[in-house]
């Protein structure tokens, strides 16, 4: 089995369990995303993946290899990006890149082209002699991937990496993991905004407090749709808002607002769909209607919150135990 | 294990160093120092035939000092240093191994301490223009301060890597190195002056009428003498003891050493010979001749291979734990270990 494969993976530091018991699998030519909480243990789970930290229990497999047993083989599969950013500050971004490159066994002599060619992948050929250190938090992230990326991995493991980037980053960010996704390379990625994620990944995996939760046990719960009617504006809401409530048969009191639109509550995507015939039928003038919130906020926001005892521990905190 | 791993671990360490100013005016005014030290020594030395060979043995000296000063700043936080800038993990990333980095890290905290000898250079040559400095004395202090340098940075490098907070790293190198350097000469004055024992001095007694020594009769004296040729062997491991007592000495024609070496060495040996019985004879008017320092040291016993002995396990052993630390997969984490 190829991609990233993780049964009853478990990790503790000292009384703190970060990770319990963790088993999901993420394919390759797909982006799977990882989803959960402050100190649900994604940073720790990362690092175990990327041959870093031993499991205390269970097995991780990198395209059939086990990184505990044969670190070298699988990380020549891997690449790697740490949510702290650590560049070498007097390096320049093309020293760095062909360091990195020396020190997986890249020749010399194409060391140089293959940096040239990582920093012009993420955007920084303008910037490939001056010294890290002068670098904005959004190009060292950019630095970070074009080093993660240097030895052309077949597994890229990449924690937050969107943060820190302006948006038009972001869109390039994702259009990259895409293709390299297409390429066949599994893609495995934490993030905390849940939109940006949405847009690129085809899987997700939910970690809460340390345990993976199966998506499909997340409880449907009501979901807020987005309602604004033709010319809707903060003025006119309440009139909007008692129309929009009568056609539906619900109080007006049940409906929320926002910025001129109305916030209605339905259970299930058909609920919506029936609730929408019923407006047009009334003849009111719909301008749009769309999920308030994205399937994976709404899916992450009715993750089962019982944390168990112990849990309770911030990433940072827990990456550094 | 690979030579170009190791290179280009090394290499990192010491570009990120090289594009400092601060280091290069640590190295200027090293430089300076030396040169009022070598000017110095020259006046201080200008009454022997051959005042090279003193100047020669103070410039090394210093160089040794500085070392010992300034290594375990530059080498303390080679492995934790990198752990809190979080750029470590991204090297155990690549195919180097951890003996890679940690021989590479070592290279780098030993090339730094060089380049102090490097600066010294013209210095050491100024003074082996001055001559007599014989060809076993250049070549067994050189290779003797080079190996003091490699002791600085393994226990450098070996504290960074089992200490988590770089600060109390560089600290724990700093102790250590001072243990080597003053601690041994306090627990050896301390211990010799603890450790006495009875001793008796001899002198003639005085005719009360004549005022002259009665010559067939001996008074005694009993007093209490410091024992510092038990405890000598404490002075061993102190690296400065270890370079002056494994560099070939020369006496002067009267049996007294030439240069800072010896004097260190003479002092060190005499230190091994038990007390001996002080006789002071007013009837013999030669008086009592006690062994020149050249004697000293012929009938004392060399101990330079069992100090940096010592120091060689106690850095090897630094060095070995830091190695099982950085391992990845990590097992055992200490408390407030950063990954990544």
């Amino acid at each position: 089995m190829s991609g990233i494969v993780a049964e009853g993976v478990s990790r503790s530091f000292g009384a703190v369990r970060a990770v319990q018991e963790a088993s999901f699998r993420a394919a390759p030519g797909r982006v799977t995303g990882l989803v959960g909480p402050n100190g649900a243990g994604k940073t720790t789970l990362l690092l175990m993946l990327a041959s870093l930290l031993a499991p205390d229990a269970g097995t991780i497999r990198i395209d059939g290899i086990d990184p505990v047993a044969d670190p070298t083989a699988a990380r020549r599969l891997l690449g790697w990006m740490p949510d702290a950013l650590g560049a070498w500050a007097s390096l320049t971004a093309r020293e760095t890149i062909i360091t990195t490159a020396r020190l997986y066994d890249i020749p010399a002599a194409d060391a140089a082209s293959r940096a040239k060619e990582m920093l012009a992948l993420v955007g920084l050929q303008g910037l490939s002699d001056a010294p890290a250190k002068v670098l904005s938090r959004g190009q060292k992230q950019k630095l970070g991937l074009a080093r993660a990326l240097v030895h052309d991995p077949r597994i890229l493991l990449l924690d937050e990496p969107a943060s820190g980037l302006d948006p038009e980053a972001r869109v390039h960010l994702r259009h990259l993991l895409r293709r390299l996704a297409s390429d066949g390379r599994t893609v495995l990625i934490s993030s905390h905004i849940l939109s940006e994620l949405e847009e690129v990944v085809d899987d997700a995996v939910f970690l809460v407090a340390g345990s993976v939760v199966d998506a499909g046990v997340v409880p449907a719960g009501t979901r807020m749709w987005r309602l604004r009617l033709v010319g809707g504006a903060p003025d006119r809401l309440t009139a909007d808002a008692w129309r929009v409530a009568s056609a539906l048969g619900v109080a007006p009191e049940s409906l929320g607002a926002d910025r001129g639109a109305v916030l209605v509550g339905f259970d299930s995507e058909d609920a919506a769909a029936h609730g929408l015939r019923r407006l047009v039928e009334a003849d009111i003038a719909v301008a749009e209607f769309a999920p308030a919130q994205s399937a994976l906020e709404h899916a992450f926001l009715n993750l089962p919150s019982a944390a168990p005892p112990n849990a309770v521990v911030s990433d940072d905190e827990e990456a550094g135990a | 294990m690979s030579i170009s791993h190791i290179g280009t671990v090394a290499r990192l360490e010491l570009t990120q160093r090289l594009r400092s100013v601060g280091w290069y005016v640590l190295l200027g005014i090293f430089a300076v120092v030396l040169l009022g030290v070598t000017l110095l020594s020259f006046a201080v030395f200008s009454g022997q035939d051959a005042p090279g060979a003193g100047v020669y043995s103070v410039v090394v000296n210093l160089v040794l000092l500085l070392v010992v000063l300034v290594s375990p700043t530059l080498s303390g936080n080679a492995i934790n240093g990198d752990r809190e800038a979080a750029t470590l993990a991204p090297v155990q990333m690549t195919m180097a191994s951890t003996g890679d980095i940690m021989l590479g890290k070592l290279i780098a905290a030993v090339a730094t301490g060089g380049a102090f000898l490097a600066v010294a250079l013209p210095f050491l040559a100024v003074a082996l223009l001055g001559g007599g400095v014989p060809p076993a004395t250049f070549a067994v202090s050189v290779l003797v301060l080079a190996a003091e340098i490699v002791v600085v940075a393994a226990i450098g490098v070996g504290f960074s890597g089992i200490v988590a907070r770089p600060l109390f790293s560089i600290a724990a190198t700093y102790l250590t190195v001072a243990a080597l350097v003053i601690g041994t000469l306090i627990a050896f004055g301390l211990g010799g002056a603890a450790i006495r024992t009875e001793s008796v001095s001899y002198q003639r007694p005085w005719d009360e009428q004549t005022g002259e020594p009665v010559c067939d009769e001996w008074e005694e004296f009993p007093y209490e003498v410091p024992r510092y040729d038990l405890v000598w062997g404490l002075l061993a491991a102190n690296p400065f003891i270890v370079l002056a007592d494994a560099t070939p000495v020369e006496f002067d024609p009267n049996g007294y050493p030439v240069d800072l070496f010896g004097q260190l060495k003479v002092g060190v040996r005499a230190a091994q010979h038990a007390p001996i019985e002080q006789r002071w004879d007013a009837c013999s008017p030669n008086g009592q001749q006690g062994p020149t320092p050249e004697q000293m040291v012929a009938d004392s016993v060399p101990s330079w291979f069992v100090g940096l002995g010592i120091q060689v396990l106690l850095a090897g052993g630094l060095f070995a734990g830091a190695w099982a630390r950085t391992r990845t997969p990590a097992r055992r984490l200490p408390p407030g270990t950063r990954i990544a």
